[in-house]
């Protein structure tokens, strides 16, 4: 018996190990990480190319914008991944890792734009909010309330106490943790803004940086502001069961439980597909992928994907991507990133 | 107890005495009796309301996306759009609309034909293609053939979409509504048990989605962990139970073995990721390495498991074959491990169970992936069932939710036939000595 | 080795002739001739703790020599020497010499595979393999190599059952669970399982404790029977039981060999005062 499973087990092993060495020197299908906010959209991408050529469908890792850089900036060969997602544009620092790494000619894709949207349940009126008014429901420290340029911790319960226009509700937000993407845009899109409406505190961005971002970028912690983890789907629940709090997360969740949860008009535009797409909704983030040069003649497939995603029938006004809930370029932008694709144009820096 | 009885009257007492203080104490002694037992029994049944009330959920919300709503289309083999040489790649997706188009002539306007086309799920056209495929006599031929519906339709079927909501908060128009009563009316479209959930691989297309590729992931990943864990972990038990001697070595390396029991599973996953991603060069998310992470992680279980399964076996059956001059090798070869053996199964399959609903340490070696091919051996990259239950959870569209209960289902499924299993297993070749 | 011997009280004959309580020094034929195994100071410690105090005793050939004595009188222990099953214990010491054909079988000369092999033992609980009848038997031979086809394995196995006294019970059943028999059986299964290798001393340790009246009777006239093929040394708490088969008699207590002699002597007039208290039901 034993000497059996000792067989089968030594044969298995030598099985796979001629296995993985040929898995090592060729990979035949296109390996992607990064951002878990542009994984519904790649994947349908690499789905759609999966099924309509003969080549195999990507593999698709969901390990946030910073995670899938990491990974991206490894090096160059099969075992390192050939496209990296993104919910942010590469940093000057992360660029210069990858080149460090060997990764010298790296492709930058700007595929659309995800909205941020701040929504409650449609079984509770919707609320008209600006961006001020949101930096001071949830910042840790605001301004003092009876004027002068220094704070005190947020002594607002209701959202009445933060503007005499808002209904008496307690202030309930439902939000992501740090770790994500979502709330690195949300903090930058809306607590900053909202904390510039306050010229001292402008002010600070240039003179004290570090004073600046303990006041604009941190988030109370007393319970009003709840982290609601990773699952969006999660959120939309607790809001469907809540009617009194808010929750906060990428567009495409509204789009689909538009009969659930009603997104709050900020700063007096609704997040509406119109107004995410032509910028007057002020919270959106451009999405990314960036592709590695070194790999598209290796790895098979990696022109045909990148010309599945770039075309009108995916990333266009009516592609599926906005099926999904993606935000399309305007058509300018759109002819100037295709054109980029075909040349395989290098990014140089990043500012 | 030494009450000595002395005198006349000391006979009566005494006995009387005893007995009433037993008497007075007995009524005390059966309240706590029943006190306790009126705990245990509440823990019991608390804990069975609980279980009670996650599978009913669990099935409640899943057991609907075991049947999928269909489409009845009479298609035309358009002999000008399936010419002979593009077989595979022709406009099957015109044929599924012109064939619905003709079913609602009056329809105009682009924006309404793409919602009229949305009905269908965008897998009919790859099911033509298929069926084209496999039998080139249907070009030129009209059969009336069931395709798979759109997901939104099926959500409606099923009844999660509320026809009463406001049209702009609905994910169907009023109009869509009109076309799928007049199907409805017409008989084109019925449910039928959803096969495509157990075929396919996953798809962002909640109703093409199936677990067939997590499961085989599964099944891989769990073939190597057993090849791996199982002789390992019965050699190691078999060797700290019987033959290492008993000293501070050993006594560490038991402390350590129990430590590792407890280590939270996402710190094997970055062991993996270190030994052998980085260090051994293995690929990213293949069953190998997933196989591999589980072994570390079930081996603390197997080996625990396994020299309990050891101790068990009496001492008299060691004795009688030293007795009778078997050599210690001997004794524990052909005695003390085929009684221990189905001891370590029960144990190996509880691990086993266990590796089966593990996602923190895949995590880290990146079969956390969106992956549509079904994985054809221990190299390809795959997932396993939990992770796409994760994935699915996080999806945004509706139709996920119940097919993240089916798959649940279905994990259940196999943790209850595992488990069961060691249970038999441990009733079927338990001895009592 | 005599240092510690000398410790001991000088023997101290009391009014009636008998040994004093207070002596410890062993009476009797300890010493006879044509031994099959000789025992010559013989000490076993549990770590610190010792359990046999220097015994010394000869082992005839074709005779039953018994062991009695109170619990925890060292007898078993003793016993297990023989074939050195002590050894399983980890803390267990033993020193002195205990020959067998002229060789200390704790010397490293003797491989204790194959003492085991010349020296059975049958143990207090009936403890049979739990595979069939006929595999028990067949086990020790087979793993010593004692046979070379499958004819010669059945013909072991069917005179070791025989010599069992067992043959007429379980000759149809070979193929069934040895664990399934009875308590006297299972015993005797074991006694067979002993045979079947051909030992030429055979240790009983308590071998009737566990079983009724009449399955001890058919033992005890299995162990006269074997009596003409093997030297066999009993442990036994019944007296009855030791009157019955032995023809030699040891009566330990506490560790020390009392007074061993011809069983009929021993039961009848003991030299040693303990041995007398024992027999006579004072204590044990």
């Amino acid at each position: 018996m034993f000497k059996k499973v000792a067989i089968v087990a030594a044969g298995v092993f030598l099985l796979t190990s001629a296995q993985m060495t040929s898995a090592q020197s060729a990979r035949d299908y296109i390996s992607i990480v990064g951002s878990s906010t542009v994984y519904p959209f790649a994947t349908v991408v690499a789905e759609q190319f999966g099924k309509t050529t003969d080549y195999k469908t990507p593999k698709i890792e969901s390990t946030g914008s910073g995670g899938g850089y990491k990974l991206f900036c490894a090096g160059v060969g099969v075992e390192h991944p050939d496209i990296t997602n993104a919910s942010r544009r590469i940093k000057s620092t992360e660029l210069e890792q990858c080149q460090a790494n060997g990764v010298q000619d790296v492709v930058e894709v700007k595929i659309g734009y995800d909205g941020i949207v701040f929504a409650n349940s449609t079984k509770a009126d919707s609320m008209n909010i600006s961006r001020k008014d949101i930096f001071l429901a949830l910042a840790k420290e605001v301004p003092d309330p009876n004027g002068g340029e220094n704070t005190v911790p947020n002594p607002y319960k209701t959202w009445k106490d933060v503007n005499e226009s808002l209904p008496d509700k307690k202030i309930e937000v439902l939000g992501p943790p740090p770790t994500s993407g979502t709330r690195d845009a949300f903090v930058e899109m809306v607590m900053e803004e909202g904390g510039n409406s306050f010229d001292w505190i402008k002010a600070l961005s240039k003179s004290d940086s570090s004073k600046y971002k303990a006041i604009a970028h941190t988030v109370r912690e007393d319970g009003a502001y709840i982290e609601a983890g990773e699952n969006d789907n999660l959120i939309v629940q607790k809001l469907d069961s809540n009617p009194d709090a808010f929750g906060i997360f990428g567009f495409s969740f509204l789009d689909q439980n538009t009969d659930k949860i009603q997104g709050a008009p900020i700063d007096g535009v609704e997040p509406t597909f119109d107004a995410i797409a032509d910028g007057s909704y002020p919270v959106s983030r451009p999405l990314y992928f960036y592709v590695k040069k070194a790999h598209v003649d290796v790895i098979p497939g990696m022109k045909e994907y990148l010309n599945e995603f770039t075309s009108e029938m995916a990333w266009g006004p009516d592609g599926y991507l906005v099926d999904k809930g993606m935000i399309p370029m305007p058509d300018a932008e759109r002819n100037q990133f295709g054109a980029d694709v075909k040349d395989l144009k290098t990014l140089e820096s990043v500012d | 107890m030494n009450r000595k009885i002395e005198t006349e009257s000391d006979v009566v007492i005494y006995p009387k005495k005893t007995m009433d203080i037993v008497k007075r104490g007995l009524a005390r002694r059966y309240r706590s009796e029943r006190r306790f037992k009126f705990l245990g029994l509440s823990a019991i049944v608390a804990s069975l309301v609980f279980l009670t009330l996650l599978f009913a959920s669990i099935i409640g919300n899943g057991y609907t996306a075991f049947w999928q709503t269909f489409i009845r289309l009479d298609i035309y083999f358009d002999p000008h759009i399936l010419t002979k040489d593009n077989l595979s790649r022709a406009n099957y997706p015109g044929l599924v609309k012109s064939s619905l188009h003709s079913l609602f002539p009056d329809v105009s306007g682009r924006r309404n034909l793409r919602a009229l086309d949305g009905l269908v799920s965008k897998g009919a056209a790859f099911e033509l293609r298929k069926m084209v495929l496999n039998d080139p006599e249907l070009i030129g031929t009209t059969q009336s053939i069931w395709v798979t519906a759109d997901d939104d339709l099926d959500m409606l079927v099923k009844g999660h979409i509320d026809r009463s909501v406001p049209e702009i908060a609905r994910r169907i128009s009023n109009l869509q509504l009109s076309w799928i009563d007049t199907l409805s009316d017409q008989g084109r479209i019925r449910k039928q048990f959803n096969t495509a959930f157990f075929t396919n691989g996953d798809s962002r297309e909640p109703e093409l989605a199936g677990i067939r590729g997590a499961a085989v992931g599964s099944f891989y990943t769990l073939i190597v962990t057993l090849l791996l864990s199982f002789p390992i972990g019965v050699a190691s038990a078999v060797y700290l139970e019987e033959f290492a001697p008993k000293n501070r070595l050993t006594d560490i390396i038991e402390v350590n073995i129990n430590n590792l029991a407890a280590v939270p599973s996402i710190v094997f996953g970055l062991l993996g990721l270190a030994v052998f991603l980085n260090f051994a060069g293995l690929p990213r998310s293949a069953p190998l390495v997933g196989g591999l992470v589980l072994t570390l992680m079930t081996l603390p279980t197997i080996i625990i498991s396994g020299r309990a399964a050891l101790k068990s076996v009496p001492p008299s059956i060691r004795e009688g074959a030293l007795g009778i001059g078997a050599s210690k090798t001997q004794m524990v070869m052909h005695h003390v491990l085929p009684l221990a053996l189905p001891g370590m199964l029960t144990g190996t399959i509880i691990g086993m169970a266990q590796a089966l609903g593990e996602t923190a340490p895949l995590l880290m070696i990146g079969m956390v992936a969106f992956i549509v091919d079904v994985p054809g051996g221990f190299t390809d990259p795959s997932t396993v069932l939990p992770v796409q239950i994760f994935l699915w959870a996080d999806s945004p569209e509706r139709a996920f939710v119940e097919r993240t209960s089916a798959a649940i289902i279905v994990l259940l499924g196999f943790l209850i036939v595992m488990n069961a299993t060691a249970v038999f297993l441990r009733k079927r070749f338990e001895r009592r000595w | 080795m005599t240092e510690p011997q000398s410790l001991k009280p000088k023997l101290k004959p009391t009014a009636d002739g008998r040994v004093s309580r207070d002596n410890r020094q062993t009476v009797g034929d300890q010493f006879i001739d044509n031994p099959r195994m000789t025992c010559r100071d013989v000490n076993v410690y549990y770590a610190d703790k010792q359990a046999i105090n220097n015994v010394s005793l000869d082992i005839g050939s074709n005779e039953v020599i018994s062991m009695i004595g109170p619990s925890g009188c060292g007898k078993s222990t003793f016993l297990r020497c023989l074939n050195r099953m002590n050894d399983t214990i980890d803390t267990c010491r033993v020193t002195g010499e205990i020959k067998m054909d002229g060789h200390n079988i704790y010397s490293n000369e003797i491989d204790v595979v194959a003492l085991r092999a010349q020296v059975g033992i049958v143990f207090q609980k009936p403890n049979p393999f739990p595979k069939s009848i006929y595999e028990n038997i067949a086990y020790g031979p087979r793993i010593h190599g004692l046979v070379e086809n499958k004819t010669e394995m059945d013909e072991i196995v069917e005179t070791s059952i025989k010599r069992a006294g067992l043959w007429e019970e379980v000759k149809d059943r070979l193929d069934q669970p040895g664990t399934g028999l009875s308590g006297g059986q299972q015993q005797r299964l074991c006694i067979a399982r002993t045979i079947a290798v051909g030992p030429e001393v055979i240790l009983m340790d308590e071998p009737c404790s566990a079983l009724d009246p009449i399955a001890t009777a058919i033992i005890e006239d299995l162990i006269d029977e074997l009596r003409q093929h093997f030297s066999i040394a009993i442990v036994t708490h019944s007296m009855q039981q030791a009157s019955r088969v032995s023809q030699r008699t040891a009566y330990f207590h506490l560790g020390d060999l009392i007074e061993v002699g011809p069983t009929s002597r021993i039961f009848t007039s003991p030299r040693h005062e303990l041995t007398e208290d024992y027999i006579t039901g004072r204590f044990g």
